[in-house]
């Protein structure tokens, strides 16, 4: 019997999700990380409060991302000067392969490096791409798993709702 | 005694299985995880090299009857 619980437990403990799951009415967590390109700068999350935020978990691996970054970078540059920002966290093993993406995606936005899974475990991510969409106060608003055509549209709903409730 | 070593032997199996996580998934699509970690000319030439050496061919894959006719 004693075993059967132990058993019981320790299925429990390694099933379970962690109780910091981001989602809807989250705080956006405050970490930094370090940037891709140039690992001895960071970006401070904390620092993004005051701006709508979108954090998307992107890697090369990925193939949705591949029609996802394009469309967040179109975003980007169209809401940029309104207060929109984005924040790509890249989850590649190797830079070199993100790297290799970027010379065939470019993107204009700034890209994070997560070597140690620190932030996609801030954000308990549970699918690639993940976007996180933060209003003005920091608190996370809507968060997107997967993406499609449609993905794109409702971000850009969202995006202009935020923008423009100054929430 | 023999039942509860069997039952803590399991438990600590269990505790060691972790699913991976979505973002983790790059180790898995890595080349050499891949169930042929080469490409599919090389497997080819591979494949062909076994059988020359072995004096056989065939058996490679699931299927195929046994036939003894390939």
């Amino acid at each position: 019997m004693r075993s059967a619980l132990v058993l019981a437990i320790c299925l429990a403990a390694s099933l379970s999700p962690p109780a910091s799951a981001v989602g809807p009415g989250s705080q956006l967590p405050g970490i930094t990380a370090p940037r891709l390109a140039d690992p001895a700068h960071r970006v401070d999350f904390a620092a993004l409060h005051g701006d709508v935020v979108y954090v998307d978990f992107w890697a090369s691996w990925c193939v949705p991302c591949r029609q996802s970054m394009p469309q967040l970078d179109q975003l980007y540059r169209r809401y940029q000067a309104r207060g929109f920002r984005v924040v790509g966290v890249n989850k590649d093993v190797a830079t070199a392969d993100a790297l290799r993406f970027l010379t065939r995606v470019d993107v204009s936005f700034p890209l994070v490096a997560d070597g140690d899974d620190s932030v996609a475990k801030a954000f308990d991510v549970q699918a690639m791409p993940s976007g996180y969409l933060v209003d003005r106060n920091g608190v996370v608003r809507y968060v997107h798993r997967g993406f499609s055509a449609d993905t794109a549209v409702e971000l850009r709903t969202e995006i202009e709702s935020l923008l423009g409730s100054g929430a | 005694m023999r039942r509860v070593a069997a039952a803590l032997a399991t438990a600590v199996v269990a505790c060691a299985c972790s699913p991976v996580a979505p973002y983790q998934r790059g180790y898995l699509a890595r080349p050499d995880m891949a169930m042929e970690p080469v490409d599919a000319g090389t497997a080819k030439a591979l494949e062909r090299t076994y059988s020359a050496k072995e004096a056989a061919r065939g058996g490679a894959s699931i299927g195929g009857g046994g036939c003894g006719c390939n």
